[in-house]
């Protein structure tokens, strides 16, 4: 029998993190104008609202009022499917990242701001977000357009080479520090010193990078890949299909940034303060988490994109190689119980 | 016939027409004001000089109107010589020729203008102000004359002794005062007025109802046939961006009319575009007549047809020869034969063109079997007929509404005009394109073939009377069902 | 034929990761840098004795229109932007235009109609708003063309002096 406090401090916390996603997500488009405006001379978004905050609300707005648009021999239902498709995993999967250390309210502890607590963390956040290709394929298999299905199996080419780098650098961490527990994953990095990103740097290197193709961002995104595809994927859909792809996109680039910080540095814990109070352990997580989501907008703004062909090389003949090398040194170092970086790290 | 060289090029020549003449039919370029083929040569405007060697004797530059080709003659019109010296009668013209090209009329069909331009010399050498004369002198309803830019060509002049023949204008006055002007400012007479516009080579003489419409080369030109009498003058029709008829010109054709044409014909545009136009068609409904489509229409009139079987087809003088044959192929499915309304010919008949018969394709018709019937015996047969269709245009106007309205109620009428007539008789009106609307031709008096040209788009949903017989006889059925259909 | 050979990458180059980081420190520079952005409606646009508005006629002292309705601007005209129908008028100069139009749709600020005008009596004003809600408002008629000859002053000076240019001899 679960207490109603119990059931509204869960209710709160849905509310507080959905909600929240939902915002980072409309506040990375504006985010990403203002920042590529500034990187270019430029001023950006500034009519609506102050400093043009209010510009998500106002695409926001457009986006349902314009015309929703349906190519002719479009597959009816997967083509209305698909957009739900893409969005959803991420928000499935924003369930298992615990933001921040145990609540304490006057005195009284309300667990971890995290709305499951799962002990496969790792293993359900995988297995979802994999699944968010298939929104990407499915949308452009389903418009009916050449284009459209060109940036479908290019993602769907680009998803299952790079999510192997990925999970192999994960499966490191997680030979680290022996769970599969994101909250775990994040308790065991409380000071500084024991961030996984000094015992993998490595692995952190190439999960960064992989972490850009599995949301298909610049310089990976070839789904959409304006110059040779018109929009990819996207290219046949309009109004709120056609946002719901932008905020699956955003969204899974904000959990995506969570589980980098969950696992490389540290979640909540905040540098040199191991005794720190919940809320300024969850701003530092906001902050981490920050940190990554600006690396995914600079990044698109400075670099420009791959050849197809030379991202299929970089993620087959160099990334999966040093990915395994990593796991296997990183294996031979802790069946041999030689953690050099958990003494290091206790030192500071 | 006597042979001549010109710019080295043997040529034949007649020897009684002047030496422009045969350079003109061999396509060598001479230009000409005052001289005119339809017209005495005077040589007064001295530009059509060419270099002429005749024997062993130098060349001299001679003006080629007046000069007449001789046996062995060699005419150079290129050589430096005849340029120069064309070059200088051009620069006397223009001495007192007022730059007022953006508000002349004849500006870009201006043959003053072409030759300036050909001969390139853009600055005048005078430092006088140019003679001030005035320039809007009226001379009668027709034409208005300016007086600065007449270059004294004196072809209007000609005009009226040679080809009316009843002088009325003259040159009066001398030296750089020298007008044109009529007998003590007389207003000009006669109906051949229109012609002196035409043959002005610069902006002098123009039409008061053409004055200031249109820019020349907005007009879109096309060869047609005037329908005002039976004698057909080949014609020139100009159209400004596809809506108005702006003036109707003679074009050159020796067999009917030489150069020239009537004022009738001339300014026999306002039927032409005229407004209130019928687009589309309209079909008898409880109340009235209402607007219906072009093929429900159609239907109604070949319901009205059957119903009656007996019909009458009272036709427009104006019916094209071709759209004339459709009919009466049509006709036969009812067993009779289309008549055309000829109305009575007028006062208008002179010795020069106009034949005083209003009917432009009276031999057309004639000669298809479509026989004539005077206004009167055409109403009398509409009064003894129960079902009339009236067919071409103005047809309504040449029988006259009055007619159709003193028939008993009980008659079944159908027009197809480019009017409509709302009477209770009538069952349907079909619209259909006029004479600048549709092609075809029409057979003057003396046999010649007039093409008539579509020279504007019709009305939206106004077809051609042969579109719409071909429609009628498409949805009719043919003639063994209707003979089954009596029996 | 030339064979360009490609540049031989340095390890570090091959490595991409410095040169990432170079360009990443670049751009994180350009963000602190002063914008050029003009912001329109509120900072003017900069016009200066080239700008060529939109063409407008000219009327004179004595509120005549200058115009005489000859159709060269409307023959110049390579969009077909222009329609004029002329009449005649008691004034002196005998004609003058009934109708006006310039289709400002279809008006592409090329200037030829002001060459082309043997009256001077019309030239690229310096008005380059242009926003209406139809098509049909933006076909506009004499009375919204016309202007007095002081407020096209400017460009009336600087077109002749342009002609002057170019018809004094060059002095090489």
């Amino acid at each position: 029998m679960i207490a109603w406090q119990d059931l509204l401090v869960m209710v709160l916390k849905i509310a507080l993190i959905f909600g929240g996603l939902i915002n980072v997500g409309a506040l990375m488009t504006l985010a990403e104008r203002k920042f590529s405006a500034w990187m270019q001379y430029r001023i950006g978004p500034n009519r609506v609202g102050p400093w043009g905050l209010l510009q998500p609300l106002a695409d926001g707005v457009k986006f349902i009022f314009k015309e929703s648009l349906m190519p002719d021999g479009a597959n009816k239902a997967l083509f209305r499917f698909a957009p739900v498709i893409a969005a959803l995993p991420a928000f499935m999967t924003i369930a298992v990242i615990p933001f921040s250390n145990d609540i304490v309210i006057a005195g009284k502890n309300y667990g971890k701001l995290a709305i499951a607590d799962l002990d496969i963390g790792v293993l359900f956040l995988l297995a979802i977000g994999g699944l968010s290709v298939y929104g990407v394929i499915l949308g452009g298999w389903a418009s009916n357009s050449k284009f459209s299905l060109m940036g479908g199996l290019r993602a769907s080419a680009q998803m299952i080479s790079y999510e192997l780098t990925l999970i192999l650098t994960i499966l490191a961490v997680i030979a680290l520090s022996g769970t599969l527990n994101l909250a775990e994953i994040s308790d065991g990095q409380a000071t500084i010193g024991t961030w996984n990103i000094w015992s993998q740097p490595l692995g952190f290197m190439l999960f960064v990078i992989a972490m850009f193709a599995e949301t298909n961002r610049h310089p990976f995104d070839f789904a959409e890949c304006e110059a040779e595809l018109v929009a990819g994927f996207h290219t046949e859909y309009s109004a709120m299909k056609f946002a719901l792809f932008f905020l699956g996109e955003y969204s899974a680039m904000t959990v995506i940034s969570c589980l980098a910080t969950v696992l490389f540095l540290g979640g909540p814990s905040v540098p040199f303060w191991v005794d720190a109070p919940w809320y300024v352990g969850f701003g530092a997580f906001i902050a981490k988490t920050s940190m990554f989501l600006f690396l995914f907008i600079w990044v698109r703004w400075t670099l420009p994109r791959f050849r197809f062909d030379q991202l299929m090389g970089l993620g087959w003949k160099v990334m999966l190689p040093l990915a395994l090398f990593n796991l296997f040194v990183t294996g031979v170092f802790v069946s041999l119980g030689w953690n050099l970086w958990a003494k290091l790290g206790s030192l500071i | 016939m006597v042979k001549i060289t010109v710019n080295g090029q043997q040529i034949e020549a007649d020897p009684k027409k002047p030496l422009i003449h045969a350079c003109h039919t061999h396509d060598v370029d001479v230009p000409m004001y005052c001289y005119h083929p339809g017209l005495s040569p005077v040589g007064s405007c001295r530009i059509c000089q060419v270099e002429v060697k005749q024997g062993e004797a130098p060349g001299r530059v001679m003006v080629a109107c007046r000069t007449y080709p001789a046996e062995g003659m060699v005419v150079d019109t290129e050589s430096p010589k005849a340029h120069e010296t064309r070059r200088e009668c051009l620069e006397f013209l223009l001495k007192n020729h007022p730059l007022d090209c953006p508000i002349c009329d004849k500006a870009g069909e201006c043959d003053l203008q072409d030759f300036t331009y050909a001969e390139g010399q853009a600055a005048g050498r005078t430092h006088e102000p140019r003679r001030p004369l005035e320039k809007r002198k009226s001379l009668g309803d027709t034409i208005v004359l300016d007086e600065e830019r007449c270059i004294l060509c004196s072809r209007c002049v000609r005009f009226f002794e040679e080809i009316p023949k009843q002088a009325q204008l003259t040159v009066s006055d001398l030296g750089s005062r020298s007008v044109i002007s009529t007998f003590m400012d007389k207003p000009l007479k006669g109906k051949y007025q229109g012609n002196i516009a035409d043959l002005c080579p610069v902006g002098a003489l123009t039409l008061t109802k053409f004055r200031f419409q249109a820019r020349v080369w907005n007009l879109t030109k096309m060869a047609s046939t005037c329908g005002e009498c039976s004698r057909g003058c080949s014609t020139t029709v100009e159209v400004l961006r596809g809506s108005d008829v702006k003036r109707i010109r003679p074009r050159e054709n020796l067999d009917v009319n030489g150069w020239w044409i009537c004022d009738i014909g001339r300014f026999a545009f306002s039927h032409i575009n005229a407004p209130n136009r019928l687009e589309g068609s309209l079909v008898r409904e409880v109340p009235g007549l209402s607007i219906a489509r072009n093929e429900d229409a159609l239907c109604a009139v070949r319901d009205m047809m059957m119903r009656h079987k007996e019909v009458l087809f009272l036709v427009s003088p104006w019916l094209t020869v071709e759209e004339g044959q459709k009919l009466l192929d049509y006709s036969k499915r009812f067993g009779s034969k289309p008549i055309f309304v000829s109305p009575e010919h007028n006062s208008e008949k002179d010795t020069v063109l106009h034949t005083g018969d209003p009917c432009p394709n009276r031999r057309g018709l004639t000669e298809l079997g479509i026989e004539g019937l005077p206004q009167k015996a055409a109403i009398e047969r509409m009064q003894k007929s129960k079902c009339i269709v009236l067919l071409g245009e103005r047809i309504v106007e040449l029988i006259g509404a009055s007619a159709v309205e003193a028939l008993p109620h009980a008659t079944s009428v159908a027009v197809f005009d480019c009017h409509a007539l709302d009477l209770p008789q009538v069952q349907a009106c079909v619209g259909i394109a006029n004479s600048a609307e549709r092609t075809g031709t029409w057979v003057n008096i003396d046999g010649v073939k007039g093409p008539i040209a579509a020279v504007k788009p019709t009305p939206r949903n106004v077809r051609a009377l042969e579109r719409h017989l071909d429609d009628l006889v498409k949805l009719s059925p043919s003639t063994e069902s209707m003979g089954a259909r009596a029996r | 034929m030339v064979i360009v050979k490609r540049k031989e990458l340095s390890f570090a180059e091959q490595l991409y990761i410095p040169e990432i980081l170079r360009g990443l420190s670049i751009t994180f520079r350009k963000m602190f840098e002063p914008k050029v952005t003009r912001q329109y409606p509120e900072e003017a646009l900069i016009k200066t004795d080239v700008t060529r508005g939109q063409p407008r006629l000219v009327v004179n002292e004595d509120n005549s229109i200058a115009c005489v309705s000859c159709g060269l601007c409307e023959a110049a005209c390579p969009a077909y932007a222009i329609t004029i129908d002329g009449g005649e008028t008691e004034r002196e100069i005998e004609r003058e235009p009934k109708r006006f139009d310039i289709d400002m749709l279809r008006c592409i600020l090329c200037g030829f109609c002001e060459e082309a005008c043997p009256k001077d009596a019309i030239y690229m004003s310096d008005e380059l708003e242009l926003a209406d809600y139809s098509r049909e408002a933006l076909i506009y008629d004499m009375d919204k063309l016309k202007r007095p000859k002081k407020a096209l002053q400017d460009r009336i000076d600087y077109v002749n002096r342009i002609n002057d240019r170019w018809q004094t001899p060059s002095s090489t």
